[in-house]
C-alpha cells in the first residue's frame, strides 16, 4: 500500500514508547534550552535525539529534511555573518568578504535551535504510527472528527492518486493526449479534473453515511482499542522528562535571583 | 476479417510478482468473454491490448502488424474500451458533447462526430437525451452514456468491463441487443464478465483466467462443460448448464431456450 | 412481536416532484430473510436507507408514515442511536473502509469505539464477527489491501460486531465476483439463522430464490408483492415489473411444471431437479 506518511513500521523499543512521551520530549527538548538560554543544552538534546533515532533505525530519513532546512540556514549564516548589525570581530576572511564572529555566533544560534526541534519532530513523526498520534490526540481533548480527519488523509489520499490513474486511462483510451506542450496539458485539463471532483463527491457522500451508521456522531463518550500502555519505564521516562524541565526551571530562577 | 494475436505476452508491475505468464492467443470475430476470479489477470490483460500498459515481454499483432508499443492515442482509433464505472470518464455538461469527445479526438469531422454519436445513442437507447446532463441522469443510463462514448468512435474493436454490474433486466437484455449489433456490424466485441448466465447467453467463445494463465478456451458451450476446471478457477457453470448437470445430461446447455426444446424432444420420444 | 413494523411509509426526495416511497406497509419476523428484488429506481435502495433512518436523518426531504425496529420509532432517533439495532451494508465495500485504520481488527473496532465499549468487550465481539466471516486470518492486514469479497464481508463484521437485531444489505454482492459473492451469501445466512432478521436488495434471482424466506417486489415505489419466492416469482405479468425469474423458474415456466402441492412453479435448482425427474419419470406435462 502506497502511503504519504513519512512513518515505517519497524520493531524497535523507541517505536513502541507512548506516544505522548515523545510529544512531551519535544516540549523537554525545546523549552529548556530557551529557559536556560544556553547553545550547549540544544546541542546536547540534539546530540540526545540523534541517539534515540539510531536506536529507532530512523536516523537515515532525516537526512532529507535536514538537507532542506540545511540550504536556509546556510543563508542565514551568510547574511547574519556578514551583515548583522553589531558585527565588529572579524573572524574568517575570504578575499573581500568578512564573516564576523557575533554574526557567526548567532546564526550558529538559529542552526542549533531549528536542527534540535527538527530532530526531536522526526522522533515522533518517524516512529510513530499516525493513526496511534491521532488517537493520543483525540484522548486528550481532540475532536474525534477532526482527529478522524487527520488520520483519514493518510489512506484516503493514495487511493484518490489512484482513482486519478484510472480516469486518466479512461480519457486516453478515449484518445486524449495527456502528454506534451503546454496546450495539450490544458486541454487535457477538464477532462481530468472534473470526473475527479464528481467521483470525490459520491465518494465522499457514500463514506458519509458508511461512518454515520457506525455510529460516527454518537453522544457515546468514545473509548479506544488500543490500550495506553502504563508499563514502568514509560512511567520512568515521564517522569525523568518533567524533572528535567522542573530542574531548568529551578535554574533559570536561580540565574535570576543571581 | 480481422484479428489480434498474443504470443508469449508477459506483464508484471513490480519483479517477482507476475500478473501474466505468457499469454497466446488469437481473438478473432467471434464475441469473446474473458472470466476468472478477480485478480486472475483479466482487467490487466485488457489494458495491454489497450496499450495502456506495456508487455513486459512478448508481442500483440493486429492483422499482423506489432501494436504492443504504438501510444493509446495511436490504438484509440481502433480498439475501444468501456470502463466499468461510469463517473470515471464523464465530464461535459451534454450528453451529446459527452459522446462527441472520442470520436472528435481520434479525429472525425465535426460532422461525422455528431452523426456517429447521434447514432450511438440511438443504439444504447438514449435517443433523444442529446441535450440533458448527464449528472442528472441515473447511473444505469450514465453507464450507457459512456458505452455509447465508445460505440461512437465506430472501432474495429470494442471491449467491455463488467457491463452488467449494478444493472437490472431491463439493462441487460439492453446489453445484449448492443452486442449482437456490433457482431452484425463486423466488429469484434470483447468483454470481462462475472455473470455466467450473461455469456451463456450472449458469447460464442470463452477464455477462463486462472493466475495469469490461459486455464480454458473455447466455444461456450465447451468451456462450461469442464466442471473440474471451472472449479479449480472458482467459478461454476450458468444456472441451466447446472440443471443439466444435476439431471446427468450429457449435452450442456447454455440458455433456457435450448434446455426446453430437448427436454421437449426427449419427451415426445 | 415482529422485529419490523413499516406503517404506510412515504418519501419525497428533495427537489423532486414523485414520491420515491408510496405507501409502503409491512411488517418481518426476527431471523427471517427478505429478498428485496425490482427493476431500478423502483425505490429499493431508498427503503433501505429509510429503515436505518439515513432518511429522514441524513437526507432531508418529505416524509410520512412510521418504521418502527422493535417499539424504536426510527425518524425520531439519530442515525448513531438507530445503528445499535439495524446495521446496513452498501453495495461498494470500498467506500465503506473508513480509512482511518491500518488493521482489518482495528476497522471492525471502529463502530465499537463509538459506542463506547470496554476494550475487553470490543475484542471478543471482534474475534466472534471476524471468525463468523472467516476472515480471522487476515485480521492484521491493512484493509484496502484485501480483495473485494474480503474487504465486503469486513464491511458486515464491522456491523455485525456492533450486535444488530436488523441487518440491511443493498446489493452487496454486484461488484464481487462469483466466488465473492457465494460468500457473502453464506455468511448473511448463517446470520438468520442466529436470529437477524435480513434484508437483501440483490438482482441475482437465483440466489434470491435459494436463500430468501420471503420476497418483496418493488415498483415504482410501491410493494406489488410480498410472500414466498416460489409465489412472487410465479406471477405471471413479472416481466412488467422489470424483473427476470430465475433461470429454472424459467423453464418449468416453459415445461408448464407446477409444484403439485402449493401451484406454484420450481425456483431453485433442487425443486427444478425434482420436479424435471418427476416428469421424465411419466409425471404430466400440458403439452
Amino acid at each position: 500500500m502506497k502511503s504519504i506518511s513519512l512513518y515505517q513500521d519497524k520493531n524497535t523499543v523507541i517505536h513502541r514508547i507512548d506516544p505522548l512521551s515523545k510529544i512531551l520530549y519535544i516540549l523537554v527538548a525545546i523549552i529548556v534550552p530557551f529557559l536556560l538560554a544556553s547553545q550547549i543544552a540544544s546541542a546536547a538534546f540534539i546530540l540526545v535525539s540523534i541517539i534515540i533515532l539510531l536506536m529507532g533505525k530512523s536516523l537515515k530519513r532525516t537526512v532529507p529534511m535536514l538537507g532542506f532546512s540545511g540550504l536556509i540556514l546556510i543563508t542565514v549564516v551568510i547574511i547574519q555573518g556578514i551583515f548583522r548589525p553589531d558585527n565588529v570581530t572579524p573572524a574568517l576572511v575570504l578575499g573581500s568578504v568578512v564573516f564576523y564572529k557575533e554574526g557567526l555566533l548567532f546564526a550558529l544560534g538559529i542552526s542549533l535551535n531549528v536542527i534540535n526541534i527538527l530532530m526531536s519532530f522526526s522522533i515522533l513523526v518517524l516512529t510513530t504510527k499516525p493513526s496511534d498520534m491521532v488517537e493520543t490526540f483525540v484522548r486528550m481533548g481532540l475532536s474525534p472528527k477532526l482527529g478522524y480527519v487527520l488520520s483519514s488523509v493518510f489512506q484516503i489520499i493514495p487511493q484518490m492518486t489512484e482513482t486519478m490513474a484510472t480516469i486518466t486511462d479512461a480519457q486516453r483510451s478515449r484518445g486524449m493526449e495527456t502528454e506534451g506542450n503546454l496546450t495539450t496539458r490544458v486541454k487535457a485539463f477538464f477532462p481530468l479534473i472534473s470526473p475527479v471532483v464528481m467521483n470525490s463527491l459520491i465518494t465522499t457522500k457514500e463514506r458519509a453515511i458508511a461512518l454515520e451508521v457506525r455510529g460516527f456522531d454518537s453522544k457515546q463518550k468514545k473509548t479506544f482499542l488500543t490500550e495506553v500502555k502504563k508499563t514502568r519505564s514509560e512511567k520512568v521516562i515521564k517522569i525523568v522528562l518533567a524533572a528535567v524541565l522542573i530542574l531548568s526551571l529551578i535554574g533559570r530562577v536561580l540565574i535570576w535571583l543571581r | 476479417m480481422s484479428n489480434i494475436e498474443i504470443k508469449d505476452m508477459y506483464f508484471s508491475y513490480t519483479e517477482n510478482e507476475p500478473v501474466l505468464n505468457g499469454i497466446n492467443l488469437t481473438l478473432d470475430s467471434r464475441t469473446t468473454a474473458i472470466i476468472g476470479q478477480n485478480g486472475a489477470g483479466k482487467t490487466t490483460f485488457v489494458k495491454l491490448l489497450k496499450g495502456l500498459l506495456k508487455p513486459t515481454h512478448g508481442q500483440i499483432f493486429w492483422d499482423g502488424k506489432d501494436i504492443s508499443q504504438m501510444t493509446v492515442a495511436q490504438l484509440a482509433k481502433y480498439i475501444g474500451l468501456v470502463f466499468q464505472n461510469p463517473n470515471d470518464q464523464i465530464f461535459k455538461g451534454k450528453v451529446i458533447d459527452e459522446v462527441m469527445f472520442g470520436p472528435i479526438n481520434i479525429g472525425m469531422s465535426q460532422e461525422d462526430a455528431l452523426d456517429h454519436a447521434r447514432k450511438a445513442l440511438s443504439i444504447v437507447g438514449l435517443a433523444g437525451t442529446e441535450d440533458e446532463n448527464p449528472y442528472d441522469m441515473g447511473l444505469s443510463d450514465r453507464k450507457m452514456i459512456a458505452i455509447a462514448s465508445i460505440l461512437a468512435m465506430d472501432t474495429d474493436v470494442v471491449i467491455f468491463d463488467e457491463p452488467t454490474i449494478a444493472q437490472d433486466y431491463k439493462a441487460k437484455e439492453k446489453i445484449k441487443q448492443i452486442i449482437r449489433q456490433l457482431k452484425s456490424d463486423g466488429k469484434m466485441v470483447l468483454t470481462i464478465i462475472h455473470d455466467m448466465d450473461f455469456v451463456a447467453e450472449c458469447f460464442e467463445r470463452t477464455i477462463v483466467f486462472a493466475k495469469g494463465n490461459v486455464l480454458l478456451d473455447g466455444p461456450t458451450a465447451e468451456v462450461f462443460a469442464q466442471k473440474e476446471k471451472l472449479t479449480q478457477a472458482y467459478l461454476e457453470p450458468p444456472h441451466v448448464t447446472q440443471l443439466c448437470n444435476r439431471l446427468g445430461y450429457q449435452q450442456t446447455f447454455l440458455t433456457v431456450e435450448d434446455f426446453v426444446a430437448y427436454v421437449k424432444r426427449t419427451l415426445k420420444k | 412481536m415482529a422485529k419490523i413494523v413499516v406503517e404506510h411509509l412515504k418519501y419525497r426526495y428533495p427537489l423532486t416532484d414523485e414520491l420515491a416511497l408510496k405507501d409502503i406497509s409491512f411488517t418481518i419476523e426476527p431471523g427471517e430473510f427478505i429478498g428485496i428484488i425490482g427493476e431500478n429506481n423502483a425505490g429499493k435502495s431508498t427503503l433501505c436507507q429509510a429503515l436505518v433512518g439515513i432518511i429522514p436523518n441524513f437526507y432531508k426531504g418529505a416524509y410520512g408514515g412510521k418504521v418502527f425496529i422493535d417499539d424504536l420509532e426510527v425518524a425520531k432517533h439519530s442515525i448513531s442511536e438507530v445503528c445499535r439495532k439495524v446495521g446496513i451494508v452498501f453495495q461498494n465495500p470500498f467506500n465503506q473502509v473508513t480509512g482511518s485504520k491500518l488493521t482489518v481488527y482495528e476497522e471492525i473496532a471502529f463502530g465499537l469505539e463509538n459506542m463506547g465499549l470496554s476494550r475487553t468487550e470490543m475484542m471478543e465481539r471482534i474475534d466472534y464477527s471476524l471468525k463468523l466471516l472467516d476472515i480471522y486470518q487476515y485480521k492484521d492486514r491493512n484493509p484496502f489491501d484485501l480483495s473485494g469479497g474480503q474487504m465486503q464481508r469486513m464491511a458486515i463484521a464491522s456491523i455485525i460486531a456492533m450486535r444488530p437485531e436488523v441487518i440491511i444489505l443493498d446489493e452487496p454482492t454486484s461488484q464481487l465476483d462469483p466466488q465473492g459473492s457465494e460468500e457473502v451469501f453464506r455468511a448473511v445466512q448463517s446470520l438468520s439463522q442466529e436470529g437477524i432478521s435480513i434484508l437483501m436488495v440483490e438482482h441475482k434471482m437465483e440466489k434470491i430464490a435459494a436463500y430468501s424466506d420471503r420476497v418483496m417486489l418493488l415498483k415504482d415505489g410501491k410493494m406489488v408483492a410480498f410472500d414466498t419466492p416460489q409465489k412472487v416469482f410465479s406471477l405471471e405479468n413479472l416481466e412488467q415489473y422489470g424483473v427476470n425469474a430465475p433461470a429454472f423458474t424459467r423453464i418449468c415456466k416453459k415445461l408448464g411444471i407446477k409444484n403439485q402441492k402449493n401451484g406454484c412453479y420450481p425456483v431453485t435448482l433442487e425443486e427444478a431437479e425434482g420436479a424435471i425427474n418427476l416428469l421424465k419419470n411419466g409425471g404430466i406435462a400440458d403439452e
